[in-house]
């Protein structure tokens, strides 16, 4: 008998541990450290004095649904959604997308009869369901103040541009300064040789390996190997002609500037990389903590990736900002002189399923997001997002944000979006992990590239 | 309780290698459990960093994210709605399928024969192959989703053809004929002698039913997903979805909540222990 | 039962769980299979039918045939040393060894721990924990992560999936050894029986229903493998490890076939039918009846 006493009491010290956490909520041990990452993110006020926006009476008592996918601005956006009914009297519901991919919960929702009145997609998503089924937004006032940040098809504009998101080689400006003993001028690196340079100073004062880079396909299929598209001409068109040029074999991967010299950065990347001796083993967690730590000096990832260095410890008066991802060493070389911010989360409407007036209240809170005072700095405060309309007048608080915000503002960031197919990032970054890890040269890569580009319709 | 069999040294010496062997799995087994539970008493820093420091030497410890996992999952709601779906659904499909399984056993004809198979062969669809169909269906024509009662009854279908196929088997090896026709003889019905006669015998392989339907209707996430967007009625994983982000997870809580969803199967498992342990089938063959 | 009102019974026993049945998982299923005739892409309005067009684009995928040959090997890892482990384990906990229910709760934990935990758990264990103790001993094996080696990465699948099934296979046979009437085994060792010998010509026999049982549940949950893949290693090191299930998903919706994604995914159907079908044949023969 004592046996299964013995299971019972191992299960009922664990109920009751548990329901006395639930209940009573106590902490030990240095909970109020001051660097404890989990302390509760204190709220930025909102100022609801003035708003100057215009409700449409009309559509008071309406109720919408919106979509997210943008998993870490859930609760903002709930918040928003809130504030929003408060003054138009339109009941936004926000439904989380988790585990699915959006587009494949999109897909069952539509299938459910059920969809979301709005959804904030990729635009790849956006693109593949617009024309059947989104509201036509080409008339829309707002799309005006997003100039150079919308999405056309063949010729019309069905989405809301939510956000510009920014990507580069990201610095802790302490952690070189501390290494080089000296001042440390972002901007005076120009070059992939000057680059170089710095980081094998930054070796030869004691850090041995300053990069970290994510093994994740999405990273490596995505966001380092477009550059090759991007780079063609810095803007979307010409990264565009790049890729039909490519499809059409037309354009030589083998001998095609923009692909040798991605691979030039590429492998000096690979080279100073932290987890050189298993690149395909890095962490994306850890390399957040190992850049806010000072254990590496450098990190190649976007200005989504605050929340996870603020998690490592990371203040926002920290010095943190973007290196342009450094393709060649001529100096007036637009690639080695801006980083790439371009609009990633697009908002669609549904016009299938949404009555008219569901239709109008969604448009309205879009509008009003651009407009309104207090959507202004919702998007901005509480979402945390660098909104692409001129007209917004508040700025990002986090330094990487900063810094991407001030780059567009000064004409430092080029806004090229490339639309590949879906499986870009996943076929391609499959063989971006094999070059990566060594087990294959640059021929085998391009190979890969060119041979996923022919089997495309 | 069993007896252990007689033998000499040589058998003790076999009992005590196995037993040894069987502590080493066990505790391989136990590990990533036991990682679980230091872990959700972390922050999320010392996961990364060091995720097998032992509790105590570690900065900031706490409950905090069994706290904040508690609130963000609206535990309560949740646990109710959970509660719910799983009983309803398990008292479903463990009676319907033991039935349906009887009947198989016992009327071995066309009918009998089809219904088995194509249960056996559906075992084999992946989900993915049925997920939008069955949403088409469901929500598209019929417009059932968002109610607890379309998900009860999807979880009993689809986990109908495994809990027929292990009654099947159970009653075909367990159940002796003879019983049930001394039933009949002493002037029982057929649903006399199902429920009095034949069901107290397939108790363990009931409890076990009962262990595995409840354990996947309580964790699963993909079909209650497709069936429930509704927040007043998401079940207890979908009511973790706030800890999971585009690029990065909030381990600790996760873990926290991972911890709080399954406490109460592993209640609902020690106390079934002992229905299976009670060895009915030993004393009623006699 | 006798025949007698063959009819009534059959309303009341099997017409209740064959209507749920049939309404969940058969009238589905079928509306899957007319969809791979169709060129609907999952949000289109209209559907056409394009006849076989889709199975084409099946046999053209050679990544499809590529992970269905990993999945064999696969399996057949999987499915002999969950079972073997499993069965061994499940003897153990039932011949009333001290301590037998704390083993039991502990060998239950795996089936409680699902989703993204899992994955990161493991690969916790493999780029860690492993590492951690090579970089103390200096053993080669364990120098880097398992996870970015294409045959470490699979071995390393094959461990978690054996870790997770087990656990549930235990819980079947120790139910069927439950099941078995301790007369059984008291004669069996009264009349001298050797371990071997009542484990072949007395226990196999009557535990040949559960054997059928796990054996099926293994070999159809080896060969529907995702969850695992997923979370573990998403396919990675570079594609390496994608198994079938996987693959059938991504094609649906990552590179938007859907039609060829749901071909794909009913012919792993039929494959995996025919398997288990001679498996269930073939076990069910040496069942015998109480």
């Amino acid at each position: 008998m004592r046996k299964k006493v013995m299971a019972r009491v191992v299960s009922s010290v664990l109920v009751t541990a548990l329901t006395v956490t639930m209940l009573t909520g106590c902490r030990f041990g240095f909970a109020s450290d001051p660097d404890d990452p989990n302390e509760e993110e204190k709220k930025v006020p909102i100022d609801t004095s003035t708003d100057t926006f215009e409700y449409d009476a009309s559509l008071n008592g309406t109720n919408i649904t919106l979509l997210n996918t943008k998993a870490e601005i859930q609760v903002a956006l709930e918040e928003m959604g809130a504030e929003y009914e408060k003054k138009s009297g339109v009941h936004v519901e926000v439904m989380p997308v988790s585990d699915d991919s959006p587009y494949t919960k999109m897909i069952s929702l539509y299938n459910s009869g059920n969809p979301p009145t709005i959804a904030i997609l990729d635009t790849t998503d956006v693109i593949a369901l617009a024309e059947e089924k989104a509201v036509d937004l080409t008339d829309e006032k707002w799309i005006a103040e997003a100039e150079g940040y919308t999405t056309e098809l063949n010729g019309k504009i069905y989405s809301f541009p939510l956000c510009i998101e920014g990507r580069g080689i990201i610095y802790n400006k302490a952690v070189i300064e501390k290494a080089l003993g000296e001042t440390f001028d972002p901007a005076s690196v120009t070059t992939l040789d000057e680059f170089k340079a710095l980081l094998d100073r930054l070796v030869d004062k004691g850090i041995e390996k300053p990069v970290s880079m994510a093994k994740e396909d999405w990273s490596l299929g995505a966001h380092h190997l477009q550059y090759i598209y991007e780079t063609y001409d810095g803007t979307s068109t010409g990264a565009q002609e790049a890729v039909e040029e490519i499809k059409a074999g037309k354009l030589d991967l083998a001998s095609y500037k923009r692909m040798s010299e991605f691979l030039d950065i590429f492998d000096v990347l690979k080279e100073y990389n932290v987890a050189k001796g298993d690149p395909l083993g890095a962490d994306y967690d850890e390399m957040a903590i190992d850049l806010a730590d000072g254990k590496t000096a450098f990190w190649f990832n976007g200005n989504w990736a605050w929340p996870n260095l603020s998690e490592a410890g990371a203040e926002e008066t920290d010095e943190y900002g973007f290196l342009p991802y450094f393709m060649n060493n001529d100096k007036n070389d637009f690639a080695n002189q801006m980083i790439q911010g371009a609009p990633s989360k697009q908002v669609m409407v549904d016009r299938q399923i949404a009555t008219e007036k569901e239709q109008a209240a969604g448009k309205q809170f879009l509008s009003w997001m651009v407009y309104s005072e207090i959507g202004q700095q919702m998007m901005v405060k509480t979402c945390n997002i660098i909104p692409p309309f001129k007209n917004n007048p508040y700025e990002p608080a986090d330094p990487l944000s900063r810094d991407l915000y001030e780059k567009v503002h000064e004409g430092k960031a080029f806004s090229a979006s490339v639309i590949v197919p879906n499986d870009h990032w996943a076929v391609l970054g499959a063989a971006m992990q094999k070059y990566l890890a060594g087990r294959s040269d640059r021929d085998e890569l391009i190979k890969s590239i060119q041979d996923y580009w022919a089997e495309q319709e | 309780m069993k007896k252990t069999t007689i033998g000499g040294t040589k058998r003790k010496v076999t009992n005590i290698l196995a037993m040894l062997g069987l502590i080493i799995i066990f505790i391989a087994y136990m590990f990533p459990f036991i990682m679980v539970v230091i872990n959700s008493l972390k922050q999320k820093r010392d996961i990364i960093k060091s995720p097998f420091s032992w509790l105590f030497t570690i900065k900031g410890l706490s409950f905090d994210n069994f706290v904040k996992a508690y609130t963000q999952m609206d535990f309560l709601n949740a646990f109710k709605n959970s509660l719910i779906v799983t009983v309803s659904a398990t008292v479903l499909v463990t009676l319907l399928a033991a039935m349906l399984a009887y009947y198989i056993v016992r009327h071995n004809n066309g009918i009998s024969k089809l219904t088995f198979g194509l249960m056996v062969a559906s075992m084999i669809i992946p989900f993915q192959a049925i997920m939008i169909p069955l949403v088409s269906i469901y929500g598209g024509t019929l417009n059932l989703l968002n109610h607890r009662i379309t998900l009860i009854f999807l979880h009993t279908g689809f986990s109908m053809a495994m809990s027929v196929f292990m009654f099947h088997g159970f009653i075909k090896g367990n159940v002796p004929m003879a019983l049930e026709e001394a039933a009949y003889i002493d002037g029982c019905t057929h649903s006399q002698t199902f429920f009095k006669i034949v069901l107290p015998l397939l108790k363990p392989i009931i409890s076990t039913m009962v262990i595995l339907n409840s354990l996947a209707f309580w964790n699963d996430f993909l079909l209650p997903s497709l069936v429930l967007t509704d927040k007043k009625l998401l079940t207890l994983p979908l009511s973790t979805y706030s800890f999971y982000g585009t690029y990065s997870a909030d381990y600790g809580t996760i873990m926290a909540g991972l911890l709080l969803c399954v406490v109460p199967i592993l209640v609902l498992y020690v106390a079934l222990q002992k229905q299976i342990i009670g060895g009915v089938v030993a004393g009623a063959v006699k | 039962m006798r025949n007698k009102n063959n009819g009534k019974d059959f309303c009341m026993f099997a017409l209740p769980g064959m209507f749920c049945f049939f309404a969940v998982v058969i009238v589905p299923f079928i509306y899957g299979v007319y969809l791979t005739f169709t060129d609907w892409n999952g949000v289109a309005q209209v559907k056409n039918f394009v006849g076989f067009k889709n199975f084409g684009g099946v046999v053209k995928d050679g990544q499809f045939w590529t992970s269905l040959l990993l999945t064999f090997k696969y399996v057949i890892f999987v499915v002999i040393i969950v079972n073997v482990l499993a069965f061994a384990i499940a003897y153990l906990l039932t011949r009333g060894m001290k301590g037998e229910n704390f083993f039991r709760a502990g060998f239950f934990t795996p089936n409680l721990i699902g989703g993204i935990v899992l994955g990161y758990i493991w690969q916790f264990v493999f780029s860690r924990v492993f590492v951690s103790i090579g970089e103390s001993t200096g053993w080669k094996l364990f120098e880097v992560s398992w996870l970015s080696d294409p045959t470490n990465a699979f071995i390393a699948l094959v461990v978690v999936s054996v870790w997770q099934l087990s656990g549930y296979m235990i819980l079947i046979y120790v139910a069927g050894f439950m099941g078995l009437s301790e007369d059984v085994m008291e004669a069996a060792s009264i009349d001298g029986a050797s371990g071997f010998v009542k484990l072949k010509s007395i226990i196999m026999p009557l535990m040949m229903s559960s054997i059928t049982i796990c054996l099926f549940l293994t070999l159809s949950r080896a060969f529907m493998v995702y969850d695992v893949n997923l979370s573990l290693t998403a396919g990675a090191p570079y594609g390496t490890t994608e198994m079938a299930a996987m693959h059938v998903y991504e094609k649906a919706f990552t590179s938007r076939q859907f039609g060829v994604g749901q071909s794909e995914a009913l012919i792993l159907f039929i494959i995996v039918a025919c398997i288990s079908g001679i498996q269930v044949y073939l076990t069910k023969r040496q069942e015998v009846e109480a």
